[in-house]
């Protein structure tokens, strides 16, 4: 399995969909995510229902988290 | 002419680049850098193409809604399109603040003979605070975002090339990205998506 389908499995996992959707649930309610050119910004309770219904912005939500997740090993500490 | 500079507002993430963008505008005054700022209903695709056919300007920065193949200004209009204006960048430095830029229309101005392309090939995303939202430049979630950004364009006025000003700006990403990582600040859940535009910032030549 290539890389991209590997990564588009991850993305429909539901264990990998709850994990980002726990990260999500620690963001504070005042802050908004703008994200492309969707015209509001989204608070974390609205990505959450964006991740649940695996929309185009919860896939790229979703991409994003499990990017962080697989770079942790290589990030800066300073 | 040294630069130009493109800061649409109309919504609230124009408004966002509207503002940081200052800080790049004082950064040129600051050191008698001659540029043309079009701002607001000035980022129109009448005013780009004019300046860009009669003035020696060696560095363009965008700042807009952008997509694979345009760059936009006011209202959503397109100010560069790739194959139809995108020949107006050759011999430039181009820095494009933007959406997707860097898939189609980045590599197209390279093909073209601008100098240099920086630019995002994914989404170009940020975090605001609700509450600060009529104070851009005090928002502390957004500031990680755009100082890291700004750092391109920083650069690039002080006199550095493209690949310079790029690698000062993923050096900031990585300061950045660090200090968030090793603390408790009220911000940290910035940091995935802060590392998103910093994976996904290239530099082509």
């Amino acid at each position: 399995m290539d890389e991209k389908n590997n990564n588009q499995s991850d993305v429909n996992s539901e264990e990998v969909i709850n994990l980002v959707i726990a990260r999500l649930k620690t963001i504070p309610d005042n802050a908004q995510l703008s994200i492309g050119s969707d015209r509001e910004p989204l608070p974390a309770k609205d990505l959450i229902e964006e991740v649940k219904n695996q929309t185009e912005t919860g896939k790229k939500i979703i991409e994003s988290q499990l990017y962080f997740l697989r770079s942790l090993q290589n990030l800066p500490v300073a | 002419m040294f630069f130009l500079i493109t800061r649409p507002r109309y919504e609230l993430i124009t408004h966002y680049l509207y503002y940081w963008s200052e800080i790049i505008i004082k950064g040129a005054e600051q050191r008698k850098i001659t540029f043309v700022d079009l701002k607001k209903g000035k980022a129109s695709r009448k005013l780009v193409e004019s300046y860009l056919n009669k003035q020696p300007v060696k560095i363009v920065i965008f700042n807009g809604h952008g997509n694979d193949v345009c760059i936009t200004g006011h209202n959503e209009e397109p100010l560069i399109e790739s194959g139809k204006n995108s020949y107006l960048l050759k011999d430039r430095v181009v820095y494009m603040r933007s959406c997707d830029s860097g898939k189609v229309l980045g590599p197209q101005l390279i093909k073209e003979g601008a100098k240099a392309f920086i630019g995002y090939k994914e989404l170009f995303r940020f975090w605001t605070d609700a509450n600060s939202i009529r104070k851009p430049l005090q928002d502390e979630y957004a500031r990680p975002f755009f100082e890291t950004s700004n750092q391109v364009a920083i650069s690039l006025v002080k006199g550095k090339i493209a690949r310079e000003s790029h690698e000062d700006s993923l050096r900031m990403y990585e300061q950045v990205i660090g200090k968030l990582l090793t603390s408790n600040m009220p911000n940290s859940f910035i940091v995935s998506d802060l590392i998103w535009n910093m994976h996904n910032q290239i530099c082509l030549e």
